[in-house]
């Protein structure tokens, strides 16, 4: 049996926010514990506030848990061994509008370790997989949300993580950059690369994850897999409506 | 921390020509030229003391100006990264905590350093316009004017992961700025109130540096920056990125 990509047990995540006498605190995940096998496509649905990006911050490392253990390819998420396997898109990335699609790489390459033809060559290699070669000569300015969109997933692809993590990766998209932007991660998939990706969007995540994690008020509901969702009558939708209700 | 080079080196890089691209720094530019040459005028309406008070006036414009541009870009750039998520992209990757703050503080000297010598330049062919010599401790007046900025400008990194604002940093940096000039008089004022009141002023005073080390053209005649102003300048940047890196690598985004 091959190790797991990431593992939580036990961890809990509060926020504090402190306040002019004492403090406020907000617990965001609470007794979390799962595993994403390497290679597969794990989804995690829930609704506003159930603790998705707090999940996504925990295994990059973002953020500490107050609690439990986070391992990613066996190591703490804040060390460097564990962040070099990990290619991150946060929700709506940001880039500054005058820069080129290829400065920007550049820079986050760099930042990966690579230098030289290394770099040229990753950078090359992350444009061409999401086709933002023709739009090499624009700046960020002139980009659309789905090229933004692309430009992020480029930037999280330049050093070959072996896990790609995906928070809301078709939020605010038009259907065919949805299209493009799952099909892209469909061919992702199939060179071996784990994926972990949060949506709102359950038909999307329907179509591409093997398995399922339905987050209920900063606790895991369920854990679903696809076979279970296929032979279910409503499918994952009635699934999630049964868990979150 | 050998591997760690490229990573200081690509963000001070980065850093460095997000602020030559952006529209305050020509804004400040623009700004800059023209104080200067308000200078000029300023030279013609001295009469004897034309030459004097141009290089003077000049001197204090650059550092004025070179001070507000350095000291917004310092207290935002840590904010801003964090507000727009780009410091997502940064810290999900193997970049060591201390390396991006070294980064970052480089940058915002070298934007420092390169506007200083831009403004510099117009000022000395100012003068050369005008039939004056440039004073002989010149460069040693801009390089005391860099080593204030270094140690405002570590300060305002500092500052600016505990403060609420960009604004607050910015208003509390600029009250260190200015006590930094009155910290002689303040020393003194403290041997001669004697008692707890002189003993804790006087503690107070270490938490303030003394900005008028750097001072060159204070002197009564063009003297050269001493060594102090050297090892005070290094001990309190030092100081200021220590204490940053200490609320960084506790700080979650």
């Amino acid at each position: 049996m091959t190790a797991p990509a990431v593992s939580f047990s036990g961890v809990e995540k509060t926020y504090k926010r402190p306040r002019l006498l004492g403090a406020d605190y907000l617990t965001a995940v609470k007794d979390l514990s799962f595993e994403l096998p390497a290679g597969c496509v794990t989804g995690l649905l829930g609704l506003n506030g159930a603790g998705k990006t707090t999940i996504m911050k925990l295994l990059t490392g973002l953020l500490f848990p107050t609690a439990g253990k986070v391992r990613v390819f066996g190591h703490s998420p804040s060390e460097g061994a564990a962040k070099a396997k990990v290619g991150f898109l946060p929700e709506l990335p940001y880039f500054p509008p005058q820069v080129r699609p290829g400065e920007a790489l550049a820079y986050y390459g760099r930042l990966s370790g690579l230098s030289g033809a290394a770099l040229a060559r990753a950078a090359e290699s992350a444009m061409a997989k999401t086709g933002l070669e023709p739009h090499a000569g624009k700046r960020v300015s002139e980009f659309s949300k789905g090229m933004l969109q692309r430009l992020g997933l480029a930037q999280a692809l330049l050093h070959s993580p072996e896990l790609l993590v995906l928070d809301e990766p078709v939020s605010g998209l038009d259907p065919l950059a949805i299209h493009d932007i799952r099909g892209l991660l469909a061919g992702l998939n199939a060179e071996g690369r784990a994926i972990f990706l949060s949506s709102h969007s359950i038909s999307e995540v329907e179509k591409l994850c093997s398995r399922v994690l339905i987050m209920v008020k900063g606790r895991l509901s369920r854990s679903v897999e696809r076979a279970e969702w296929e032979a279910a009558h409503g499918g994952l939708e009635k699934i999630f409506v049964e868990a979150v209700k | 921390m050998r591997r760690s080079a490229p990573v200081v080196l690509a963000v001070a890089y980065n850093s460095f020509f997000e602020s030559v691209r952006s529209r305050f720094f020509t804004l400040a530019a623009v700004f800059a030229f023209t104080a200067v040459y308000a200078s000029v005028l300023a030279g013609v309406m001295a009469v004897d003391q034309e030459a004097r008070l141009l290089a003077d006036f000049g001197l204090a414009l650059i550092e004025l100006t070179a001070l507000a541009y350095a000291l917004f870009e310092a207290s935002s750039a840590l904010p801003r990264e964090a507000e727009t998520k780009t410091i997502y992209l940064v810290f999900s990757r193997p970049v060591p905590r201390w390396a991006y703050l070294a980064g970052k503080l480089g940058g915002a000297l070298l934007t420092a350093a390169v506007m200083l010598a831009v403004m510099a330049a117009i000022h000395v062919s100012l003068l050369l316009f005008r039939g004056f010599d440039v004073p002989p401790a010149y460069a040693w007046a801009l390089a005391g004017t860099f080593l204030k900025l270094a140690v405002i400008v570590s300060f305002a990194f500092f500052v600016s992961l505990f403060s609420t604002s960009p604004v607050s940093t910015l208003v509390i940096s600029g009250i260190m700025w200015t006590l930094g000039h009155f910290a002689a008089e303040a020393r003194f004022l403290a041997e001669r109130a004697g008692g707890l009141k002189g003993f804790l002023l006087g503690a107070a005073l270490w938490l303030v540096p003394n900005l008028q080390l750097f001072n060159v053209r204070d002197g009564a005649a063009a003297l050269p920056l001493g060594l102090p102003a050297f090892f005070s300048a290094a001990a309190w940047t030092l100081s200021s990125y220590l204490g940053a890196l200490w609320l960084l690598s506790r700080k979650e985004f």
